[in-house]
């Protein structure tokens, strides 16, 4: 066990420089800089001249090759300092705090959601195989899977915060709250929660069809093993047979797909978070990019690839908590 | 996404007009996300003059170095040696009224918000019914305004903005003592200033400011602000993103008391008038701070200044919620000094800018009441806000800006190089059909680079490029580009070798720009030419074009106040000169217009610019595109500028709500 953990978060770490490392190269390789950007949104009769420009490129540190300002940024990393976000002046970690709660509300929420739901509804549609509620179920689980989220937003947007604003189902429309900031905390939360409804809504039900189908799938194979119809044999009630020796059998698959999900949890939804005026980290990321906001980009970077290994290296080690027969040895 | 700042709000202008700094931007480019897309491409413009690139090279030569060491003659000897003569001090609201007066409105306000805008008329009469001042008492001195932005500030310091909704916010709270009116001419604002005069020299400017001015934090407002400002806007330790440009074409800026400032020039220039306007910072603030921080936001103080900045202007910013939100409110400091009124106080108690980057939702934000007023995309404006959802709350109008669109050839290419080419270009385009069918009929067509009602305009009527392509290929077969080896497309032996004639055209990802490119492929596809359509990110056209490495692009500017800001496009070598064009005529031109004083004078150059550019088409130049503005129908008072209605003076400042009732 104690091999086996070294030997993956060294892995793990030499993964980790080599993504970094690959992104950073990316990232300063796109065509245009931080200072493209300024310039183009500057008064072009208040251009910077060359001189101001030299100085722009020396403070951001673009005036040396990237592999240079790779090893200055990885070093500054090991001394714990993400540095600070060239278009926002503040520092990374500042940002990414300030965005990293609101996303977990909203990704979170939909996540538990999401599972909580799926989870009886796969086995509800394995236990139903083939007669016409499962595949009615199926029909409309197939319908949301297929539906884009930025038309369901904008549908619910249509409905819930323009036509039925003013009734007891209105909705707001856009932002995290309303609220000054000298209103009461409770107060506060309700604003935040009647904001996040939408939000949540649409990273749910996505999720929620692709889960409910991923288990469904799953049971579908397990229920034709021969252990199943030993199960039934001996007399086992349907839905013992259902939940616990054909469930259980289908843990693995889905821890895996857990634990991948844990980047996406704290990466929020671009798409999401833009229509909704949602201030999260998908949004923080694609604004990064677009700004050519290197350090920003590399802060995010470096905490997903950090979530996505952390994430498979739980879901390895539930492995051996989910199926007894396998082992990290 | 490129949160895209509109075209419309271009950094510039106080609507108060206090607003120092009248800096605009234009870009090329626009934005990949969304809403802008539209509109994006240009940014409106100027106005902010000052520089072109001469003033440039010269302020390169000038390197890292703050201003040299000026002794400024004393107040004294300056009167006695120089003769001043008196420039305009005006209020733009004053004027406005005035005018107003004069023209009573034609459609009682109730007739106006029950019409749909579905026609040239209409529009009109929209317009000239809703954009009226309140007549005494009849505004809701208590309203708040919902306004859209599409950005959020990376700067409350009005020395560190560079970007749109920076300046936008900038105009409100910020303390300036020049503007412009609609007609874009420059005046000192009477709500700072007492007296403005210029030497008869043209070298000096001398402002004396009025007495009643307090900054929110309760100190006075004095010349020593202004001159402490220009210091540090041109000190090599603080990194100024754009306002330096401009003001570094002053010799010196002195205040020799309280109220009573000299600005020094270099030369005697027409465009000094714009280099005199830059923002003003609160010297008992910072005279304390800033050289122990010159980035001006990093330590504790600045950190704090950025969250809460003294503001001169009539409104202080009262709340700023990151990515969401940033509230303003009035200051009774602004209109009341010692217990006396000494302004007009601005309509609006609050004013709420709300930060809303996606185009579908801020139409439904505006549809829901949550905003009261946008800009709206073409294609918004053609087919989603017609219906009853959109005129329940709601009414638009349009108005044209100065803000043009065109493919752009680059002079060193081996294709574009012979202007008989370019021309065949501009003949083979079908322009008729952009208008009317991709445009839907709502652009008029440009003929060159400048606006036919603006004063610098030539006065021959230039006609814009029709398609005709006997006329185009017969221009390209001149230039030696035909078909010798038959395959369908013209070719030229260029250093031996035989080079078909095919090339790209960089464009945004904008559905509307994408068309009119294919458009030109078609077109150029009927004389032999094979185009490559290349829709392409917008910070990825910048790099691009600043290093000169295209063939052809779709562009767009947005034209400044003075035409001297578009000299850096077109002068030999400038910082906007993408397409690599040079005519020592046109460099003369532009140099010779900003030493005269006399615009009669200076329209005759400009003018004749325009006549050389519309002969070289370094462009082929395709339409000028109006502004559209879906407005809640709780709001009066929107009157139009070529730069829109905010970005001049009074702008914003006429907006008003009606008292219910």
């Amino acid at each position: 066990m104690g091999t086996y953990l070294a030997r993956r978060l060294l892995l793990g770490l030499l993964t980790l420089v080599a993504i970094t490392f690959i992104v950073y190269g990316l990232a300063r390789n796109m065509p245009g800089t931080p200072l493209t950007v300024q310039l183009g949104e500057s008064d072009p009769s208040r251009k910077l001249n060359p001189e101001d420009q030299e100085r722009m490129q020396r403070i951001y540190g673009l005036d040396r090759p990237w592999p240079e300002g790779y090893v200055r940024w990885l070093g500054n990393v090991l001394r714990g300092d993400l540095g600070r976000s060239l278009s926002r002046k503040q520092p990374v970690t500042t940002l990414i705090r300030e965005r990293i709660g609101p996303t977990l509300l909203v990704s979170g929420t939909a996540f538990l959601l999401a599972w909580t739901l799926a989870i009886p509804l796969g086995l509800f549609a394995s236990a139903r195989s083939g007669r016409p509620e499962e595949r009615a179920l199926s029909l409309l689980l197939y319908v949301l899977y297929s539906f884009p989220t930025f038309v369901a937003a904008l549908f619910l947007q249509i409905i819930f915060a323009v036509r039925l604003q003013g009734t007891a189902w209105g909705l707001p429309l856009f932002g995290m709250t309303d609220l000054p900031p000298d209103a009461g905390t409770a107060a506060r939360a309700l604003d935040v929660a009647r904001h996040a409804v939408l939000p949540i809504v649409c990273q749910t039900y996505v999720s929620l069809a692709y889960d409910s189908r991923f288990i469904k799938a799953n049971m579908e194979e397990a229920v034709r093993q021969d252990y199943i119809r030993t199960a039934r044999a001996k007399g086992a009630g349907p839905a013992r047979v259902l939940v616990h020796h054909a469930f259980r059998n289908t843990l693995i698959p889905l821890v895996t797909l857990l634990g991948l999900s844990l980047p996406g949890l704290i990466g929020g939804s671009v798409i999401i978070e833009q229509i909704f005026t949602w201030p999260g980290m998908g949004r923080l990321f694609f604004e990064s990019i677009r700004e050519r906001d290197y350090p920003t980009i590399m802060g995010l970077t470096l905490l997903f690839s950090l979530l996505t290994l952390a994430g498979q290296l739980l879901a390895d080690l539930l492995y051996c908590v989910v199926d007894p027969r396998v082992s990290v040895e | 996404m490129r949160t895209s700042r509109p075209v419309h709000r271009p950094w510039s202008l106080p609507s108060r007009p206090l607003v120092a700094c009248a800096v605009a931007c234009l870009a090329i480019v626009a934005s990949a996300c969304g809403r802008r897309a539209e509109e994006a491409a240009t940014k409106p413009l100027p106005a902010a003059a000052g520089s072109g690139s001469q003033a440039a090279t010269k302020a390169a030569a000038a390197k890292d170095q703050p201003p040299e060491p000026f002794d400024p003659p004393a107040l004294a000897d300056l009167e006695k040696s120089v003769t001043w003569i008196d420039r305009p001090v005006r209020d733009g609201m004053a004027i406005l009224r005035a005018e107003q007066a004069k023209q009573p409105a034609a459609v009682p306000v109730a007739e106006a918000l029950a019409l749909e805008n579905t026609s040239a008329d209409r529009n009109r009469t929209i317009l000239a019914a809703l954009g009226r001042l309140p007549a005494e008492g009849a505004a809701d001195m208590d309203a708040r305004i919902d306004r859209h932005v599409t950005g959020d500030l990376g700067s409350t310091n009005p020395i560190m903005i560079s970007t749109t909704a920076e300046f936008d916010i900038l105009g409100l709270t910020g303390f300036g003592l020049f503007s412009f009116g609609r007609d874009l001419e420059p005046f000192a604002s009477a709500e700072t200033v007492a007296t403005w005069q210029t030497s008869v020299d043209g070298l000096l400017d001398k402002v004396v400011l009025r007495d009643d001015l307090v900054w929110s934090d309760g100190a006075p407002i004095t010349a020593h602000d202004v001159a402490f400002s220009y210091q540090l806007i041109m000190d090599p330790r603080v990194p100024v993103p754009a306002v330096r440009s401009g003001t570094d074409q002053m010799r010196w800026v002195h205040a020799y008391d309280d109220r009573t400032l000299v600005f020094f020039h270099k030369e005697p220039l027409a465009t000094n008038v714009w280099n005199i306007n830059f923002p003003v910072l609160p010297k008992h603030v910072y005279e304390s701070t800033w050289e122990a921080d010159p980035t001006l936001k990093d330590s504790a103080a600045h950190v704090k200044l950025e969250e809460a900045p003294v503001s001169g202007g009539p409104y202080e910013i009262v709340e700023r919620k990151r990515g969401q939100q940033i509230v303003l409110r009035r200051r009774e400091s602004w209109s009341r000094v010692g217990g006396k009124k000494v302004r007009e106080e601005p309509f609006f108690r609050e004013v709420r800018f709300r930060i809303i980057e996606d185009p579908n939702t801020s139409l439904l934000a505006l549809k829901a009441g949550e905003i009261a007023e946008m800009v709206l995309t073409p294609e918004q404006w053609t087919t989603q806000t017609s219906g009853p959802d959109y005129y329940r709350a709601n009414t638009r109008v349009t108005a044209p800006e100065w803000v043009s669109f065109h493919f752009a050839w680059n002079i060193d290419s081996p294709f574009f190089a012979d202007r008989r080419v370019r021309r065949a270009m501009s003949y083979a385009f079908d322009h008729d059909r952009m208008l009317e069918k991709l445009c839907f009929g709502l652009y008029q067509p440009a003929a060159g680079n400048f606006p036919d009602d603006s004063w610098m305009a030539s006065k021959k009527k230039l006609q814009p490029y029709k398609q005709d392509l006997d006329k185009a290929e017969a221009l390209l077969d001149e230039a030696g580009w035909t078909d010798h080896d038959n395959d369908g497309v013209r070719d030229k032996e260029i250093d031996g070798r035989l080079v078909p004639f095919e090339f790209s055209v960089l464009v945004n990802q904008q559905p509307l720009r994408i068309a009119i490119c294919t458009l030109l492929k078609e077109n150029l596809e009927q004389v032999g030419v094979r185009v490559n359509v290349r829709p392409t990110e917008a910070t990825v056209i910048q790099d691009l074009t600043q290093k000169r490495k295209f063939q052809a692009y779709f562009g767009g500017w947005g034209s400044g106040t003075d035409p001297d800001s578009t000299e850096n496009i077109w002068a030999t070598g400038a910082g906007r000169n993408f397409v690599n064009y040079s005519n020592p005529e046109v460099d003369r031109l532009y140099v010779e217009g900003r030493r005269e004083l006399d615009r009669g004078k200076r329209a005759e150059k400009y003018g004749r610019i325009q006549e050389i550019l519309y002969d070289d088409q370094p462009y082929t130049w395709l339409y000028w595109r109006n502004s559209f503005y879906g407005f809640s129908k709780s709001l009066r008072g929107y009157v139009f500028s070529p730069r829109g209605p905010y970005h001049y003076s009074p702008g914003f400042s006429s907006l008003w709500m009606p008292r219910q009732e």
